[in-house]
């Protein structure tokens, strides 16, 4: 059994264990934090793999993730509690967000895409933030809790947190089978080479707009777990911040490797916490410089960072990078 | 859609399409020097706002403001081009995206930390206030001004481009800056000399529209999604591409509001995504 595949099982194994010390070693809001890690991890496998495999750097993905949560609150309030359904729903949702989004915006590419995802996103905030159905501004409290089926709430914290390590580590090797598998591959190739990819007789265009999709419904689906555990959804979940937060988790920790930008996105969200909590509303200033000095000191990324450690077995080399 | 309605929109939309190209224009000038895409752009802008006010707060003067912001905004604008951006150049354009983004959440928290979150409005020469009639339509004054000064801003900004040796040379490096560089002329410099130049319009900008609207620490985002369509729409890189991108929003922005209030919010995307599908790269393509 390889290193790699150990260390994966040892983070599995002791994510599964958190929960156990709550309210004893330490208290249950470590269990909450763990739900918004897991949370992030599973937005940044799908952003990893439109951003590091094929090479499309989005600065919108929020649209996703609000979109996503919307469309959980909105089906928890008003159609039914079992988890499934909600997260169905919210899959199609952002299918059909992805689709539409994606017919336009990739028909740019590089520093143009940028812009387009982020412009569609900056549309969806202000979309949000001006219907009255959804409480606008205000956003809408009072979410009820979701169902597991079999008389289980997912109102119960730790319960949550089972089913949402569950959902990522399914969502995990689902991305690790579609970049092995031959379209994976494709979407490397396309992201080295585009017009090579095509002249092979790839539809490149396709490619990335299915790429698109599946990325947003990772993100669609990490929207609706947090909005399931937070009970409250907001304009905020729209915010570029998000977009640009992501974007540094996935920067972090190694673009292409998949593993990288989960570890990214637990060193953001716990760093961002215990910012928080240390320095109150400094916070962000602090975590904006904290950005710029990771960016400036060490643009490879934590995966970078391993790698100049150790060869890489891993293929995919983040693009891009010196 | 009466002959002084019609009048008043075309005012609006050119008073906004004046203020948009002195923003654009620097974000596409140091995009299609440097490639890089300065997020903080939008902060320059409000950093000018906010030293504007104070300005104005503690002289009491306006045209104070108008010449101390744009010196304050360039001193800061120089160091992050130095120190910052330098040695990320030879990297690809997300990480300058990333480190000028990580920059403008420093800059809008500092802002929150040093002015507060609070509206402010940065007060204007009782000679520019009040409103002038057009027919039976009360317009603001100081539109009027902001109108006048952007514009004539904007129009040295193409003189000096379109007619200067400078101008020549920016528009050589928008073209190719290696090949510049490779007929002796120091490009570093030049490099500077746009981003200081953007930086200054951009501050500029950003007290003239603080006080038209209002100074918070949000308006860096809202300034800086504005530009970014505004390249989006024009053509990235090009100085006519940011005029014609700005004419349009403009125009977008104040017809909208007349023909369809409801979706006044929405019209800036609408016509992005009508652009879009009609010519992809934007309506200009050279510099």
């Amino acid at each position: 059994m390889s290193l790699t595949r150990l260390s994966g099982i040892a983070v599995v194994a002791l994510l599964v264990l958190l929960p156990l010390g709550a309210g004893r070693l330490y208290s249950d809001y470590y269990v909450a934090l763990g739900i918004r890690v897991l949370v992030f991890a599973l937005f940044l496998m799908g952003f990893d793999l439109l951003a590091g495999y094929a090479g499309l750097i989005s600065f919108g993905h929020a649209m996703f993730f609000g979109t996503g949560a919307y469309a959980a609150a909105l089906m928890l309030k008003y159609a039914t509690t079992s988890v499934w359904v909600v997260l169905a729903a919210s899959v199609v949702v952002n299918v059909v967000v992805g689709a539409i989004v994606g017919y336009f915006a990739i028909r740019a590419r590089e520093i143009y895409f940028v812009f387009l995802t982020f412009a569609f996103a900056q549309f969806f905030y202000n979309f949000v933030n001006t219907w009255e159905f959804v409480g606008a501004a205000n956003g809408l409290p009072g979410i009820p809790k979701a169902t597991l089926g079999a008389g289980i709430s997912l109102g119960d914290r730790a319960t949550l947190y089972y089913f949402t390590l569950a959902v990522a580590v399914a969502g995990y090797a689902i991305a690790r089978c579609l970049v092995r598998s031959s379209y994976g591959r494709v979407l490397v190739g396309i992201r080295e080479n585009e017009e090579r990819a095509r002249f092979l007789g790839y539809d490149a265009t396709r490619c990335l707009r299915r790429a698109f999709v599946i990325s947003g419904v990772y993100a669609g689906v990490a929207g609706s777990l947090l909005a399931i555990d937070q009970s409250f959804v907001a304009p905020t979940l729209y915010y570029w911040s998000i977009s640009g937060e992501v974007l540094l988790m996935e920067l972090l920790g190694g673009m292409g490797t998949l593993a990288g930008p989960v570890a990214g996105a637990a060193f953001v969200i716990v760093l961002g916490d215990t910012l928080s909590s240390l320095m109150a509303e400094r916070w962000l200033l602090v975590m904006g410089l904290i950005y710029a000095a990771c960016v400036l000191f060490s643009p490879t990324g934590f995966a970078g960072l391993v790698r100049r450690l150790r060869t890489s077995r891993d293929p995919a080399p983040a693009p891009g990078a010196p | 859609m009466s002959v002084e309605l019609l009048l008043v929109s075309v005012l609006y939309g050119l008073t906004l399409a004046s203020t948009l190209i002195l923003i654009a224009s620097g974000l596409s000038l140091i995009f299609g020097i440097v490639g890089v895409v300065n997020f903080a752009h939008g902060s320059f802008c409000m950093l000018g706002a906010y030293v504007g006010y104070s300005v104005v707060a503690a002289t009491g003067s306006f045209w104070l403001a108008l010449l101390i912001a744009p010196i304050a905004v360039v001193l800061v604008a120089v160091v992050i081009e130095r120190l910052g951006l330098r040695p990320l150049y030879r990297l690809g354009h997300l990480y300058q995206l990333f480190l000028t983004f990580a920059l403008s959440l420093v800059f809008s928290n500092l802002v929150l930390w040093i002015w507060g979150g609070d509206n402010l409005s940065i007060p204007k020469p009782s000679y520019l206030s009040g409103f002038v009639m057009i027919s039976d339509i009360a317009y603001p004054k100081f539109r009027l001004f902001v109108l006048l000064f952007s514009g004539a801003l904007a129009l040295a900004l193409w003189l000096v481009v379109a007619r200067t040796t400078w101008g020549a040379v920016l528009r050589a490096g928008l073209h190719d800056i290696e090949l510049v560089e490779a007929f002796g002329i120091d490009t570093d410099r030049l490099v500077m000399t746009v981003f200081a130049l953007a930086a200054a319009l951009a501050a500029v900008a950003g007290v003239v529209v603080g006080a038209m609207r209002n100074v918070n620490p949000e308006m860096d985002l809202d300034l800086i999604n504005s530009a970014l369509l505004v390249v989006v729409i024009g053509g990235l890189g090009s100085f006519r591409g940011a005029v014609a991108g700005s004419l349009v929003l403009g125009f977008a922005d104040a017809f909208g509001a007349q023909i369809w209030p409801g979706l006044a919010k929405f019209t800036p995307w609408i016509v992005m995504v009508a652009v879009l599908l009609w010519r992809p790269e934007g309506l200009v393509r050279d510099v």
